[in-house]
This record gives C-alpha cells, structure tokens and sequence, in this order.
C-alpha cells in the first residue's frame, strides 16, 4: 500500500524566499530538487494536493531514461517529489491566482496568503485541450474524461470512444483496453502522430478499432441507457497521407470485427455516424497553463518565450517545460529545463542585491 | 509489519510537529475486522505514535451503538478526526494513497484552527441556515481527489451545518452504485445534487446554493 503526502509544513509568508516555483510537475520538481541542494531558499506552489502534474495522470512512461521496465507515472511523480523533500524543499498546496513580477522583490498571490521571493521560476505546465463540443462540459466526469489512469477502472467490459492521434491517444487507448471491451480510437485523419511504436501495439490490439477521417460534433449522454457521440466525416483533414502503412480503418475493414454493432452510419454516405458508447476520452492535444501572466510576459501562441539560460523577458523571472514555447513537451525535456533554470536563478541570486 | 515506511513516517512526524490542539481520531470498525480495516487500525497506530497530541479510539460497530449514532456511522472502517467537538469530518475507507494527505491535511486543520477558504466562502457558509452533506467519491490512485476531499473537509470545520465525508468507492460498491460514480471525485451534495471534479471553491459553492 501507497501513501502519498503532497505538501510540507514549514513555509510561512511573512519570509522573503530567494526562489518561489509555481508548479510542481516534473520541470518545477526538479527546479526545486536543484535549487533545495544550491541551499537557495525555495518554496514550491502546487495547486493539486499531489504533486508531478500530468505525470500523475499518466500511466506507464517507458521513455525516460534509466527505467528500462516501464515505471508508473505516479511513482515517477513520487520519488521526484520525495528527493526534492529530501534536500529540504519547502511545499505548499496552493492555488497561485495572481503575480507581481516588475520590481526586486516579486509577489505571488494565492487565495490565502501573498509570497514573496527575490526570483520566480513558473512551471505551470500545460492541461488537456477541450473538444468545445456540445455535451462536453455538461457530461464531464459522468462519462466524458481526460484521465485514463483516473476513470479507466470505471469502465470494465464497457465501449469507449477516444479522440486523438497522437501518442497520449494511443497510450491511453491501450491502458484502457486493459478493462474496456472495446476502444474506437477517433481521429480527423488517417495520419497518426504516435510513435511507431504504439502505433504497431494499438494494431496488434483486437480490442481497438479505427475511426479516421471523422471528428466529434456532439456527446449525448442524456439517456443513461444510449450513450452516443455523433461523429461527422472530417470536412478537411489537412495533409493527409493516403492509406498509410499499417493502419486498417474500421471501415474499409469491416471484418476487423464482425460483430461490431456501435458504429452506425445515420447517413446513406457515412457523412454523419453515430457511435453508442459508455464514456469518451479526450487527448487531443495540451494548452499551457499562461492566463496569469498575460500581459506580463512574452508569449508566443500562449507559451513562454524564454532565452537559452530559461529567463523570461522579465527580469528575475524564469520558465521551465511545458509551459515554455519549446519543441518538444516530455518528461525528460521538463527535467532538463528545470535543472538549467535552477542554475541560472542560483547564478544570478549570488549577485542579487535589494 | 508497518504499514508505513521509515521516510513516510519521518514526513509525517515533521509535518504533525506544527499542530497545536490535541486531536482525536475515532476509528469505528468491528470484531472481525473488515477488508481494509486492519489496514486502517494499523496505520492509525503508526500516525498516533507520531505525535503526543494524538489520541485514537477504537470503536465498534456493533457493540458501541450509542458513539455510532452520535457520529452518524454508516460504514466501516470510519474515521473521525476531532477535538473535543465532532466538526462533521469523516473517512469511510482507508485513506491511503493520495488521500493520506487529506488525512494529514484534516489532523492539521483540526489542531491548528485553520481552515483554508476564502472569505466569500466564509461569508457563505455563515448564512447557511440548513444542513449540508458532502460525500466525496474517490479512489487512492486518484490524483484530483485529495483537492476535493480537502475542500469539503474544510468546509464541513468551518460551518457547524456542513458535514463531510471522504468516501473511498472500491471499499463500497453498493454506494458506487447507489450514487452513479462513474469517474473520481464525484462530491454528492444532500444525497442528490453532483459535482463532478476537483471544483474550486466558488463552483461547489454555487452547486450547494442550487442544492438548497
Ligand atoms: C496522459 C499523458 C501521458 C503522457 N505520457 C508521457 C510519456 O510517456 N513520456 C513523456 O516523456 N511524457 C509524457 N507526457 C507528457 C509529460 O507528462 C509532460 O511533458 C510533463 O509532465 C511536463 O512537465 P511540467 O512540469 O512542465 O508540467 P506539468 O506536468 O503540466 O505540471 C505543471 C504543474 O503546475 C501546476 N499548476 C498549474 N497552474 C498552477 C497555478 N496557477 N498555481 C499552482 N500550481 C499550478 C499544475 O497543477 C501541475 O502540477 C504525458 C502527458 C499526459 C497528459
């Protein structure tokens, strides 16, 4: 048995910290595993009582170096928490809701209490784009969700629907065939981004079927009895490569399940379908976490801009992964991001002066 | 066997080193101890041993009927976390995993006085006139939860009309059923009224307002 304590309890607002990190996903954890062994004064500001960020959402990572088995997100999210305490990091669950960032001494407001620090490393990460469709909201953790490690174990024998193409689609379709009897792995496309990799597991799986070139105009979970997402042919699925290697849409291969029954065309040309499910999952994709520093800082479609040292355009004020506009958006780069930024704010808190 | 490692055990004692009012913690289980009542007594001892300002009572179900009608049991295992008043927060089920912070979070807010909530909600719950219930739905691997299990714990030792109760659903499938969870936290305001998520405070506000 597991048991997880997120926050710390030596923090008080009236000190003056040389470092406050807003976020603790693995970028912030690892800022703060640095800048705790610099001997720098840090708090660390988390809003979830769990620290780790998407890490913990997620189930088995199996690309961050030095675990050649595949190890639990949550475990991942755990021991990079547990180190970071063991150096003497300083962690609060609180909603960060406004920053003062011009000036020496920054502010950094939650809905209890104002902290104060000579730096700021932001670490907001990113969180699940939305569908914008209508029943997405209304249905949302009764039926529609974002989390498969969360609400997965909800859905035994059940047929979910889930929408992405890219690799959180395909590792979260495979996590949850573990329980669901049948996955239709939706996609405006035919042209998945996962890695080949995952691509070769989903195919193997006789569980998850395709559903290309369609995307999701409505979530109808009125009738707890006929759950159904309508699906309509993708007006324009942009750059499409046609028939690629590999992948057998369900509807060119209707022997893939014979006895396949939820996917119904409800039009003569399968323009619109209809798709009787028990839940939907949403991955389409992550919106960085920047609404409380616009107009504060340099953004750049909602991400950070930042040097190469991770400083941002504000004096004193840095950013690591996710949330930084950046390339590539994985575990290993927010660690790498948040070890540099440490340095970097250590480097500059030496000549620091009021 | 511990229950809770030597490291763990060391982050609890530190963080427990900051409460201030003696606390006790009810533990209401039964002879033959159930699915994960063991597991709960045991980490109960270890918590308890932390600290001298923690005091645990050990109650059964069956046999102490007067204490499990003054705290409105249901189920058990059943934590209650008070002082010398029974502020209305509840565990049913173990609270490992990601709710051993809330745990932890509850002893502290308990001994210290200090509930987070903003003085909207403040101003709020001081209005109420009527009973509020909140039973939070939650599993231990969920990592939403423990924010909404906080909040309605919070609430529930601020305002003498509010009680709240941590429910771990795969301990009770029949109240899975009961109440329709289907993904955690799910927080039942008055028997019917939902909210699904880890809500901020002004959502749940306004969903007990609807409830009322
Ligand atoms: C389902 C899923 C599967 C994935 N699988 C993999 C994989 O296999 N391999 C891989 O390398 N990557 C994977 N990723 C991506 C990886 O998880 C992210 O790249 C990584 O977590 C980014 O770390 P971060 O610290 O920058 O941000 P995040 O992990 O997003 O953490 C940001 C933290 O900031 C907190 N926060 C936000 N706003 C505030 C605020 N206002 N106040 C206080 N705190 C705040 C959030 O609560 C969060 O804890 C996956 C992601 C998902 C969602």
């Amino acid at each position: 048995m597991d048991f997880n304590i997120s926050f710390t309890a030596g923090a008080k607002p009236e000190e003056l910290y040389d470092l406050i990190i807003i976020g603790g996903g693995p970028a912030g954890l690892t800022a703060g595993l640095y800048a705790a062994r610099y001997k720098i004064k840090t708090l660390m500001i988390e809003k979830m009582p769990v620290s780790g960020g998407q890490l913990t959402a997620t189930e088995w990572v199996e690309n961050y170096p030095g675990f050649p088995e595949p190890i639990l997100g949550q475990k991942l999210a755990k021991d990079m928490e547990t180190q970071a305490k063991l150096f003497g990091l300083e962690v609060i669950n609180e909603d960060v809701v406004k920053v003062e960032l011009t000036g020496k001494i920054k502010k950094v407001h939650t809905p209890y209490a104002v902290w104060q620090a000579k730096t700021v490393l932001i670490s907001t990460g990113s969180s699940p784009r939305k569908l914008n469709v209508p029943g997405e909201a209304e249905y949302k953790g009764n039926g529609v969700s974002y989390c498969a490690t969360c609400d997965g174990p909800f859905y035994p024998d059940k047929i979910i629907g889930v929408v992405g193409g890219g690799n959180t689609a395909f590792e979260e379709s495979l996590f949850l065939a573990k329980y669901a009897s049948r996955i239709y792995l939706i996609h405006r496309s035919d042209n998945y981004r996962a890695d080949e990799i995952l691509k070769e597991r989903v195919e193997q799986n006789p569980k998850i079927e395709y559903v290309p070139f369609y995307q999701v105009d409505k979530i109808d979970f009125a009738n707890p009895d006929g759950k159904k997402i309508i699906l309509s042919k993708t007006p324009n699925p942009g750059n499409v490569i046609p028939a690629q290697a590999g992948i057998r849409p369900v509807l060119s291969n209707p022997t893939h399940h014979p006895e396949s029954v939820g996917l119904r065309p409800t039009t003569p040309s399968d323009e619109k379908m209809e798709l009787t499910v028990d839940g939907i999952f949403i991955f389409i994709g992550n919106d960085p976490n920047t609404k409380l520093f616009e107009g504060q800082l340099d953004l750049e479609n909602g991400y950070i801009v930042t040097d190469r040292s991770h400083k941002t355009n504000v004096e004193g004020v840095w950013a690591a992964g996710d949330v930084q506009s950046k390339a590539l958006r994985q575990v290993a780069t927010a660690v790498g991001d948040g070890a540099c930024a440490s340095y970097w704010i250590n480097k500059y808190l030496e000549e620091w002066k009021e | 066997m511990p229950i809770l490692d030597e490291k763990i055990k060391q982050e609890v004692t530190k963080i427990l080193a900051n409460m201030v009012k003696p606390i006790t913690i009810k533990l209401f289980t039964q002879g033959m101890e159930c699915g994960y009542c063991k597991e709960t007594h045991e980490l109960l001892n270890e918590i308890v041993a932390t600290n001298d300002k923690l005091k645990l009572q050990v109650l059964d179900l069956e046999k102490d009927t007067e204490e499990v009608k003054k705290h409105n049991i249901e189920e058990i295992p059943a934590i209650v976390v008070m002082d010398e008043k029974d502020h209305g927060i509840k565990f049913y089920g173990i609270p490992a995993g990601y709710e051993f912070s809330s745990l932890l979070n509850a002893l502290l807010m308990v001994s210290t006085g200090v509930a987070k909530l903003t003085d909207e909600t403040k101003a709020f719950l001081d209005k109420l006139e009527k009973p509020v219930d909140l039973k939070v739905f939650v599993t231990p691997t969920c990592p939403y939860c423990p924010q909404a299990v906080i909040l309605a714990h919070q609430m529930a030792y601020y305002s003498d009309k509010v009680t709240a109760e941590m429910v771990e659903v795969s301990e009770y499938a029949h109240l899975a059923v009961k109440y329709q969870v289907q993904g955690v936290p799910r927080t039942v305001v008055n028997e019917k009224w939902f909210q699904e998520g880890a809500a901020p405070e002004q959502i749940l506000v306004e969903k007990i307002k609807e409830a009322l």
